[in-house]
């Protein structure tokens, strides 16, 4: 049986097939791989460079960052507080979800992009106070539309700057260093 | 006859923890509130019926009664609050083989990283006070409930091995709080959810390294403290009294 399988994949047309399925898989591989590394849609297309551009800073929509663990992901009600006064809002088509979502009350479904996962406790405000910036995390915002991470939060991410920042202090390398500083 | 030679050297050794916590058994009632706001702060699941009847059910504190005496006579003893001791010198820490019980050098307490957990459940065999209690399946919550998730704890999946954490995010949530405001933390300025839900105060929560906080005063005052399984080195940082 299995002989009879061989014997004919050896022939012209026996090695297309396997040809063909070489390039399926790999093929879906590669858009699997490519498929990881997009950014989710988003409600809005937001043009963080835009914002950016017009001097608002990043604690202005995320104020959770300074405060807590969560920077937080502004409701429609921010964004209205400018844009009901920009006459371009009632007429472009890339902001007629904003308008819709106002007008009818019902929020708009943000995707947050820069996650951690469910076994990490990540604190925003001790890294704010600890003096990083928004950027050393999450790229140059100045640069992109819609927000994407620059790069994967893992934890060789997160150590190699806790072990920078500890430096020669002891005290400072077992807390920054500790399992239970983030996993609990 | 036992060999007593090992525990005698363990003795003799100072241990002095950072978190602790002194329980009353006298004032304990055996309400269960402790139980009951420990499985809401920290995401315990409900394992229901079936499992709790193969011995799966789990609590990171459990109240032990014991009595004493043959059945006519029985005499009960206080009840017995026993939750994660975070022994200074653990049994369930060399253990592991993925490390994933492991000390924690900043706040000596006995970790439990969830993510290097592969469930040997090795940890939990080696654990004098039988107080690991491991995650026999994805068990699913009732949809009311499944609202009442503690954020700042993970919740745990299948396979995994957890533990009494000692509230180590209220810990980190108030030094976090006085961080920010540039002070230290305060004795009582927060306590663990077992300690908060007693309404006879029977659990005590604190700094044992400091002289002055509750729980260091509170082991002056009664000075017949008890550590459990202490002949076993473990050095736990879990203080009971009785019969005071």
């Amino acid at each position: 049986m299995i002989k009879k399988l061989f014997d004919w994949l050896r022939q012209p047309l026996g090695l297309i097939a396997v040809g063909i399925a070489f390039l399926a898989l790999f093929s879906l591989a590669a858009y699997g791989i490519h498929y990881t590394q997009q950014a989710p849609a988003q409600p809005v297309q937001f043009p963080h460079k835009t914002h950016v551009a017009f001097g608002i800073q990043c604690l202005y929509c995320h104020p959770g960052a300074a405060r807590g663990p969560a920077a937080g992901i502004p409701a429609e009600s921010k964004c209205w507080g400018c844009h009901n006064q920009i006459a371009k809002t009632q007429t472009s088509a890339l902001l007629a979800p904003l308008k819709d979502s106002v007008l009818s009350g019902t929020p708009l479904q943000w995707v947050p992009v820069a996650q951690v996962p469910d076994f990490v406790q990540f604190n925003h405000r001790a890294h704010i106070a600890a003096g990083q910036n928004c950027e050393n995390c999450h790229g140059d915002m100045s640069k992109v539309t819609v927000a994407e991470n620059p790069q994967i939060f893992n934890m060789g991410f997160c150590l190699n700057c806790h072990k920078k920042v500890a430096g020669d202090d002891h005290v400072k390398l077992v807390k920054l260093t500790d399992c239970g500083t983030c996993h609990y | 006859m036992i060999d007593l030679k090992v525990t005698e050297i363990k003795m003799g050794e100072e241990h002095v923890g950072k978190w602790g916590m002194v329980i009353d058994q006298d004032m304990c009632t055996g309400c269960q509130a402790c139980v009951a706001a420990c499985a809401m702060e920290n995401n315990i699941t409900f394992v229901g019926e079936k499992d709790s009847g193969y011995g799966r059910s789990m609590h990171w504190i459990r109240i032990e009664r014991f009595w004493q005496g043959e059945y006519p006579e029985i005499k009960m003893t206080p009840n017995q609050p026993m939750m994660c001791q975070q022994c200074g010198s653990a049994t369930c820490e060399p253990v592991c083989p993925a490390f994933a019980t492991v000390h924690s050098q900043a706040e000596q307490l006995n970790l439990q990283v969830y993510n290097r957990c592969v469930g040997t459940r090795y940890c939990a065999n080696n654990c004098p006070y039988q107080v690991r209690s491991f995650n026999w399946r994805d068990y699913k919550r009732p949809e009311p409930l499944a609202n009442q998730f503690n954020p700042d704890v993970t919740v745990r999946r299948r396979g995994v091995m957890e533990k009494c954490t000692f509230c180590i995010q209220r810990i980190h949530k108030a030094e976090d709080k006085a961080k920010s405001e540039g002070r230290e933390v305060v004795d009582g300025e927060f306590t663990t959810a077992c300690a908060q839900a007693c309404p006879a105060t029977a659990i005590t929560f604190g700094r044992v390294d400091d002289p002055e906080s509750l729980v260091s005063q509170l082991a002056r005052r009664h000075g017949h403290g008890v550590k459990h399984l202490e002949e076993l080195g473990t050095l736990p940082n879990v203080t009971y009294f009785k019969g005071g």
